[in-house]
């Protein structure tokens, strides 16, 4: 432990808190000004990561008590292994491009000096969880995250489907969190601390309760989108387009797999059979949907999901390396695809719906490369950064000789090359259909330079980088299978590629027959259906109004029954106007014999209370 | 047995008490009640407390009764000739009864209070010699030292008590000065 | 038992004390019971007394001084106040003087 680099950390974890607050107060009219200023901080803290990841040998760790209640004790750490290293440079420097690219986004927005405060507070947040080494401050940054994204999912407040949408968000992610208050309680009561170290150090002797790893799991839930918490997230594509890539493809929703990674050890296997189940089937059901999706912000979304699910699955298999690194692979093209997305929606003026876009290749060619090399990334070609964690984990799955897990997986492969041609068919290729798209124009440096960086360079060459660039020691446990992968045609993980490839490539064809229709929905309009529908939001619509309004209601009528009626007017008032009936008509008389009477007998009382020992 | 003095005083003491409650003119109540006052003054000379018994006779019969008689005669008040309600005739029987009772019982009967003066005076009661003397004199001394302070207290009150008198008396009407 | 006992004084005390309560309790005219009121008084300070006789002590016996002195002032602002009331009301029957009606 050296108090050096501690220094370090408490500068990437502070610096952010302090900007927001420069900015929420002095800066809210100079919105520009608090721009540069979040996007330097940003650029600032992801110098710093780099830093603590490249030359910190072994864990950082430190530690300070704040207070004790009882036995619980609120205490402010920073356990830095190299998972936290890792995420740590990912989550910082994902999030200074997309300050980058906000500035130019933003550029005509009103709100920019509360867009970017929001922004920091973020970073803030995520970092926190990032370098936390106890449960509770974990819980508490959880829930700083899940209010920076509520804030800023709700930016454009004066639209209804915003405010609707943050509220969702963050209803949601509560409802997951009673789990992780649970679990926590749980642990404290069991164990007697939260600290990730010592919880680590003191297995007992019958592994650990499976009640603890469940609970906790629904906290993972929550963020992370994970069924049935998961209809959250494509409401919450109402914020800015930044927004989106950065907290809900790179870095918020990832924190939850990052947070199981952390306690891993906690898990029992039962827990993980749920989560590696559940998250397959998000996966391939996530694919799918995202096939019948107009708006490529919400296509973008179950694409999300779809990778969440695939990250979840690798944990329930027992391999939260491999989900740590489909998190940053995943960080990179996905913030790629969403940025290019944002680009795109940019330049044909707040244009959403990829039915009306097309022919952009021409006309925005930097953000088409770079889309279309993050969308090969997310298909998971050969060699490109996402091919490295999926196929890993599809191969894992099958030699771990779970084959419902596979199947599942090898579903959403084919599914991803197909929405994911059927996004690049519709947006770029083929002719403009509508007005916008054809007065397209490529966006300013500002959002292209991180286009290309993120893009090109990260989602092309990550997997290349990340084992010679990064040094072993600090990726240690990651490194591994990054070294193990070789284009091998024995590999069952091989077939399902080529097999979703070939079905990517005829997809392409099979998008561009009807200009300005989805082909789908033209075909099978049943399908589309289906696909299009959100059952899930029809069953918590169901259960709100059907079950849980009536319960409520009997509930409300009980209450005023027993509570109102019977406790409050007969019991809690009848009794004093009894009494005072009594006693109105006997004491207030207003004749002073009879309050002589009165004085005399309670003295009488008194005295009798402390003579008669 | 006790003192015939002292049963003939009691006797006078309580009839007294009597004539104070039961009659109906209030004149005649103050009269028992200066007589009850003589009674009790009695009962303090017999406990060797002359100065007491002078003092009670000097103040209180001679002077707050006097006062007493004064306003009773300045308000011409009278008892309603109606007879008392029976309600408040049994509360009052009631009390007197049931608390006469509890009084003879706790003295005399209960133990609580012993026959004669048991033990050395208490340590803490003691720290200026006040033994008992029947002498005004000593009266003072102890006046004047250990009770200095309730005696200028006293002195302060009656100054409030003859202030508050006054401006109490005072007719809201009158035009007069002081 | 050949002399007075301190129980006889207290005695006595004690029942003139239940007199002027009973007075307290029954009679209807302010004045009146404001002179039970101080037979009670009165009771009150021949217990004291009796017990400063019987303990050898004069302490009992100044706080009989400060009583006697305490109830003239007393009496003295009580009476002012009767008198003002009678000057409002009339009367100093304390059945009249009910402002409180059923």
């Amino acid at each position: 432990m050296s108090p050096d680099l501690s220094c370090l950390v408490h500068w990437i974890l502070f610096l952010p808190l302090v900007v927001a607050a420069f900015s929420a107060v002095v800066l809210r009219r100079a919105g520009t000004i608090a721009a540069w200023l979040s996007t330097a901080t940003a650029f600032v803290i992801a110098y710093l990561a780099w830093i603590v990841l490249s030359q910190v040998p072994g864990d950082l760790v430190w530690h300070v008590k704040l207070a004790s209640f009882g036995q619980m004790e609120l205490g402010f750490g920073y356990l830095l292994n190299a998972h936290a290293r890792l995420m740590l440079f990912v989550v910082s420097f994902v999030a200074a491009w997309i300050h980058l690219f906000s500035i130019g986004y933003m550029a005509d927005d009103e709100a920019k000096g509360r867009f970017f405060a929001g922004l920091s507070i973020f970073m803030f947040s995520i970092l926190g969880i990032v370098v936390a080494d106890n449960l509770l401050m974990t819980f508490i940054f959880w829930e700083l995250v899940g209010f920076s994204s509520y804030m800023l999912i709700a930016h454009y407040f004066d639209k209804d489907f915003a405010a609707a949408a943050s509220k969702k968000a963050f209803i949601t992610n509560r409802v997951g969190d009673l789990g992780f208050i649970l679990g926590l309680a749980f642990c404290l009561q069991h164990f007697g601390t939260l600290n990730f170290a010592d919880l680590a150090a003191h297995q007992p002797a019958g592994g650990w309760p499976i009640a603890l790893g469940a609970l906790l799991m629904c906290g993972f839930l929550g963020k992370s989108a994970q069924f049935p918490l998961h209809v959250w997230l494509t409401d919450a594509m109402a914020g800015p387009t930044p927004v989106s890539a950065l907290i809900h493809a790179a870095t918020m929703v990832a924190a939850g797999v990052y947070f199981m990674a952390r306690i891993f050890f906690l898990m029992t296997p039962e827990v993980l059979e749920i989560i590696a189940i559940s998250g397959a089937s998000m996966a391939a059901l996530g694919g799918l949907c995202a096939l019948a999706q107009t708006d490529i912000k919400k296509s973008l979304a179950y694409s999300t999901l779809a990778h969440l699910g695939i990250m979840a699955c690798a944990l329930g298999l027992g391999h939260p390396e491999l989900a740590l690194l489909h998190m940053t692979m995943h960080a990179f093209f996905k913030a790629t695809l969403f940025l290019g997305a944002g680009s795109v929606i940019h330049g044909c003026h707040h244009e959403q719906n990829m039915l009306q876009m097309g022919g952009l290749l021409k006309k925005m060619p930097i953000t088409a490369t770079a889309f279309i090399i993050a969308t090969l990334s997310n298909c998971a070609v050969p060699f490109f950064a996402g091919w490295y964690s999926k196929d890993a984990i599809i191969e894992a799955a099958f030699h771990g000789h779970h084959y419902v897990a596979f199947g599942l997986l090898a579903i959403a492969a084919l599914a991803t090359c197909l929405y994911s041609a059927r996004m690049v068919r519709l947006v770029f290729l083929g002719s403009a259909q509508s007005e916008a798209a054809e007065h397209a124009h490529e966006s300013p440096w500002t959002m292209t330079v991180p286009l290309v960086i993120l893009g090109v360079v990260f989602s092309l060459a990550a997997g290349f980088a990340t084992s010679f660039l990064i040094p072993a020691n600090a990726t240690v446990s990651i490194a591994e299978p990054l070294h193990e992968m070789a284009f091998s045609f024995t590999a069952p993980a091989t077939w399902v590629g080529l097999l979703s490839l070939l079905a990517g490539w005829a997809a392409l064809k099979f998008y561009g027959i009807f200009p300005g229709k989805d082909s789908l929905q033209v075909f099978s309009p049943r399908t589309y259906h289906l696909l299009e529908h959100r059952w899930m939001d029809s069953f918590y619509e169901w259960y709100l109004q059907k079950v849980q309004r009536r319960v409520a209601e009997f509930i409300a009528f009980l209450d005023l029954l027993l509570i109102n009626g019977v406790a409050g007017r007969w019991i809690a008032a009848g009794i004093p106007a009894v009494l005072g009936y009594f006693t109105g008509r006997t004491l207030h008389r207003g004749q002073t014999r009879g309050y002589a009477l009165w004085i005399i007998l309670g003295t009488l009382l008194l005295a009798w209370c402390f003579l008669a020992r | 047995m006790p003192d015939g003095l002292f049963i003939f005083f009691a006797a006078l003491t309580l009839g007294a008490a009597a004539l104070l409650v039961l009659s109906r003119n209030p004149v005649t109540s103050a009269m028992g009640m200066i007589l009850a006052l003589v009674g009790v003054a009695a009962d303090f000379f017999l406990l060797d407390a002359y100065f007491l018994g002078v003092l009670q006779v000097l103040v209180y019969a001679g002077a707050v009764m006097v006062l007493f008689l004064f306003i009773i005669m300045l308000l011409n008040s009278d008892d309603p000739t109606g007879a008392y309600p029976w309600k408040t005739l049994a509360l009052g029987l009631a009390t007197f009864f049931l608390l006469s009772a509890g009084v003879l019982w706790l003295f005399q009967w209960s133990g609580a209070v012993p026959a004669i003066a048991t033990g050395p005076t208490p340590p803490e009661l003691s720290n200026v010699p006040s033994e008992f003397t029947t002498s005004a004199k000593s009266f003072g001394r102890l006046l004047y030292s250990k009770y200095l302070l309730p005696l200028e207290i006293a002195g302060f009150l009656l100054l409030v008590a003859l202030v508050g008198v006054v401006s109490l008396s005072k007719d809201s009407n009158s035009t007069a000065q002081n | 038992m050949e002399h007075t006992t301190l129980a006889h004084h207290l005695i006595l005390a004690g029942l003139l004390f239940v007199i002027g309560l009973t007075g307290v309790l029954i009679r209807r005219n302010l004045l009146v019971v404001y002179m039970c009121l101080e037979l009670m008084l009165t009771a009150a300070t021949l217990a004291l007394v009796a017990f400063s006789r019987f303990n050898h002590l004069m302490d009992g016996a100044v706080l009989v001084f400060f009583v006697i002195t305490v109830a003239a002032a007393e009496v003295a602002v009580g009476l002012a106040l009767i008198v003002a009331l009678f000057r409002q009301r009339g009367t100093v029957q304390s059945d009249a003087l009910n402002s409180l009606h059923d």
